[in-house]
């Protein structure tokens, strides 16, 4: 995983013990609001990236840059040999794709005909390809692009082609990063904060944009077996449903949110109590917020697990956010710690519930993992101890 | 995996006349130089105008023919919809964009940007048919639809039964000039596109839905099964992909009765399947179709709407032939789909 | 006044590319919002690049616009007492 808060899991772990957020002010991203907003950028330049990478083809957009990185660390710290006769899939997401590019060079595309091969890398395809070919995954590539909920949707349709036998193994993600068309586009929905979102927060203003590459491999059980592998958690639940309420909002009852983390829930087997972890959407939007928290009300009633959003360390990573949350839950698990909600003081008045404020030790057995979308998209996943 | 997914419903919007329920390839729209554009029908019969004013074309192309298979299909509702696109909502994404580089980051509106989100068109559907059940869009490329295909598969053997699966692309006057000018469109229509003498696509455009169910009811064919090759490096391991999907479906190359190949006109990147076609014309019908409809991401939803045509009607459009190779009955069509050289699938469809 | 509200309801057509609606089946004193023109808050935001764009005037927060935005004579009456008529 590569994010705002570091180039690899093991920095990012530090920071998230450390509660120390990794939005600040605008160092890479050409805008003409750089002085007015925060955002959540890694902290490399395109160059820096290449190095940290090892390639330095100028085809490479930014998109790929850190899809490559996070995805070459996850297949390593997985030790698996990817040509061991296993079948390995890349599904990764995207929103930006090759958007990064594309918009500085568009205007002169148009004009003189110029950077025409820029064009080649535009489409949310392309990402996914330069990080399979980077890897050596040729079995089966595939990406998915559902707003900030895709990385859980493509955690689950790997999973799901293990479970019908199609694949050995999958290295399920995604990628997003900073963009003018992303970034104006919520500047013009008006959803975004100039300083650092407050999730969960009464007097929450919106979210901050933020960027990464996070990816995780997932294995079915006889390969791990066969290889003498050995696994960091399991992925025992997963939905996905829609709101089908509005383009961009969701529904102020939280039905979709409500339906995948109920269904969800059903799959793991595990009942609401226990869940002993949320690690929630918690965008800082007025809108979002309220319908999570509605639909948090809606399954778990009066018992409300410990849950908190990772999102004011990292910035809201679109279609890369489930991806970096899958592996902030990880970490719950493998250490048995709740990363806090930052930037938390006054609780919403209709709900009244209170995030973990605090890096706080527990035992972490199960978590829930949600991300929501535009055009209604809801997915959950229950993560679990192994 | 060993279930079927039933085709009961159809809806095709392209460069010819496939919104027409007649229509049978008997008049041909060819490109316009370079590119094909979509025969568009009248949206307003199929999609509520307050929804209509705000929609891009893509949308509005799928939109209306999630609402055409969903109508022939005869059904209320959908448990899944899952919807693929290589560009997405391109027009708007460029509306959006040329607005930024034009006024320097001020005064934009959402509306593009929120309809240049890849998933509008399926999230569109869902609010249209209030559908809040499953909803994925698929991006990648070629795989943009065949990944909707295996999804859907998947889906009906875990007891799903009735899921809207469908592709959409869209061009724009500038996208295509912009390809134009990187010498990526042929503009030479003196050769067929399987002589494998032109090099460059012709872009097209257009989108197909499907209804898919578990059951037989009125359907004329089934999906049996979809096989992919991503950028395979010899003809050996193309043919070693076909083949190995062809044998897990019990069947060979020799067995189909109609092979149908997304030979685009590009020589270099129609290689393997130019390579394929003689050795299918031995034994079996074979055809065309991006001649069609026009090279594209998902112009592997065309070719599902052709065969499923096909097997309905059980005679192959002239326009359509390669290798007249006299077969009594189609009760198999297999579908060998490329895209640029990188991505590749087969399709399998049988007569019910 | 008049004359204002008969250019707003210009714009307002143009801006939300409302291709059925004409001028005069605007009534000035209908809600823009619900049962009225049939708007949603994605129109409201576009509205509010409108008055930025045509009057100069910005609103920081969405939810002003509800008061502003409750028919076309309130969009008039707010430009008015902006002062940017």
């Amino acid at each position: 995983m590569i994010s705002a808060i570091g180039n690899n899991v093991q920095e990012a772990y530090v920071n998230l013990s450390n509660a120390k957020s990794g939005i600040g002010k605008v160092n890479y991203l050409t805008t003409r609001y750089k002085d007015e907003y925060v955002l959540g950028e890694v902290k490399l330049s395109n160059e820096q990236l290449m190095d940290l990478i090892g390639d330095h083809s100028p085809a490479l957009n930014r998109t790929s840059l850190l899809g490559i990185a996070a995805a070459k660390e996850a297949l390593k710290h997985s030790g698996i040999d990817l040509k061991d006769g296993m079948r390995t899939g890349l599904i990764s997401s995207t929103t930006v794709a090759g958007m990064c590019k594309t918009e500085l060079f568009y205007g002169e595309m148009v004009s003189d005909g110029k950077h025409l091969e820029v064009l080649d890398a535009h489409d949310c395809g392309e990402s996914t390809e330069e990080i399979a070919d980077h890897l050596g995954v040729k079995d089966f590539v595939t990406t998915i692009s559902t707003a900030c909920s895709s990385a859980a949707n493509a955690v689950m349709l790997g999973c799901r082609m293990i479970k019908h036998g199609m694949l050995d193994r999958a290295i399920v993600g995604g990628v997003d990063s900073l963009s003018k068309f992303t970034f104006n586009g919520f500047n013009t929905l008006m959803i975004l904060d100039k300083e650092w979102c407050k999730p969960f927060d009464e007097n929450r203003k919106g979210l901050n944009l933020g960027e990464a590459g996070a990816f995780i491999v997932i294995e079915s059980e006889a390969a791990l077996k066969k290889r003498k592998g050995k696994a960091l958690a399991k992925v025992i639940g997963y939905a996905n449903s829609n709101d089908a309420y509005h383009q961009t909002a969701s529904s102020p009852d939280g039905i979709g949110a409500t339906t995948a983390i109920k269904q969800a829930l059903e799959m793991s087997g595990l009942s609401p109590a226990q869940i002993d972890y949320i690690n929630m959407h918690g965008t800082g939007t007025p809108n979002n917020d309220q319908s999570e928290s509605k639909a948090t009300v809606n399954v778990f009633g009066n018992a409300i697990p410990k849950f908190s959003s990772t999102k004011a360390y990292t910035g809201h990573t679109l279609a890369a956010a489930a991806g970096v949350e899958a592996v902030i839950s990880v970490l719950s698990l493998q250490n048995n710690k709740i990363f806090p909600n930052l930037n938390f003081t006054t609780p919403i008045s209709e709900f009244g519930l209170v995030p973990v404020t605090k890096v706080t030790d527990a035992t972490i057995n199960n978590v829930l993992s949600n991300s929501f979308g535009f055009g209604g998209n809801c997915s959950s996943l229950v993560l679990s101890k192994v | 995996m060993g279930k079927k997914a039933y085709i009961i419903g159809s809806g095709c919007i392209s460069p010819q006349n496939s919104t027409d329920p007649n229509y049978f390839f008997e008049t041909v729209n060819g490109p316009d130089t370079d590119h094909f554009n979509a025969v568009e029908p009248s949206y307003k019969e199929h999609i509520n105008p307050n929804m209509l004013r705000r929609m891009g074309r893509a949308i509005k192309m799928g939109a209306s023919a999630a609402r055409m298979a969903v109508t022939e299909a005869g059904v209320e509702n959908v448990d899944a919809i899952i919807s693929g696109t290589g560009l997405g909502c391109f027009e708007d994404s460029e509306k959006f964009l040329l607005a930024i580089i034009n006024n320097d980051e001020q005064f934009l509106t959402p509306t593009s940007f929120i309809q240049s989100t890849h998933n509008t068109v399926g999230s569109q559907v869902a609010l249209i048919m209030q559908c809040k059940q499953y909803n994925y869009t698929y991006v990648h490329r070629g795989f943009s639809f065949d990944s909707c295909v295996m999804d859907a598969l998947m889906s009906i053997e875990e007891g799903k039964k009735n899921i809207l699966i469908g592709g959409i692309e869209e061009h724009t006057p500038i996208y295509i000039e912009l390809y134009r000018k990187a010498k990526k469109l042929n503009a030479d229509n003196s050769h067929k596109y399987y002589e494998g003498k032109t090099k460059g696509m012709q872009m097209g455009e257009g989108s197909a839905f499907f209804v898919v169910s578990d059951e037989k009811k009125n359907a004329v064919s089934a999906i049996e099964g979809i096989g992919v090759a991503y950028k395979p490096e010899s003809t050996e391991e193309f043919t070693e992909k076909l083949n190995s999907f062809l044998k897990s479906k019990n069947t060979d190359l020799g067995k189909t009765d109609l092979v149908l190949f997304g030979i685009s006109g590009d020589k270099d990147h129609d290689k393997y399947l130019l390579e394929t076609l003689p050795l299918a014309s031995k034994n079996s019908a074979t055809g065309y179709f991006k001649h069609l409809c026009g090279d594209h991401h998902t112009a592997g939803s065309f070719a599902m709407w052709l065969a499923n045509k096909i097997i309905e009607k059980q005679r192959i459009p002239d326009a359509v032939k390669i290798n007249a190779v006299p077969k009594e009955k189609i009760n198999s069509v297999l579908i060998i789909n490329g895209y640029i050289g990188i991505n590749y699938s087969f399709t399998l469809l049988t007569k019910c | 006044m008049d004359a204002l509200i008969e250019k707003l309801k210009g714009q307002i057509i143009e801006q939300l590319n409302l291709a059925e609606v004409k001028p005069a089946d605007i009534n000035p004193d209908a809600p823009l919002f619900g049962d009225g023109l049939g708007l949603d808050s994605i129109d409201a935001l576009e509205l509010i690049v409108l008055l930025e764009k045509h009057y100069g005037i910005k609103i920081q927060n969405p939810a002003d616009g509800k008061k502003i935005f409750e028919s076309v004579r309130t969009m008039a009456q707010f430009i008015k007492d902006q002062g940017k008529s």
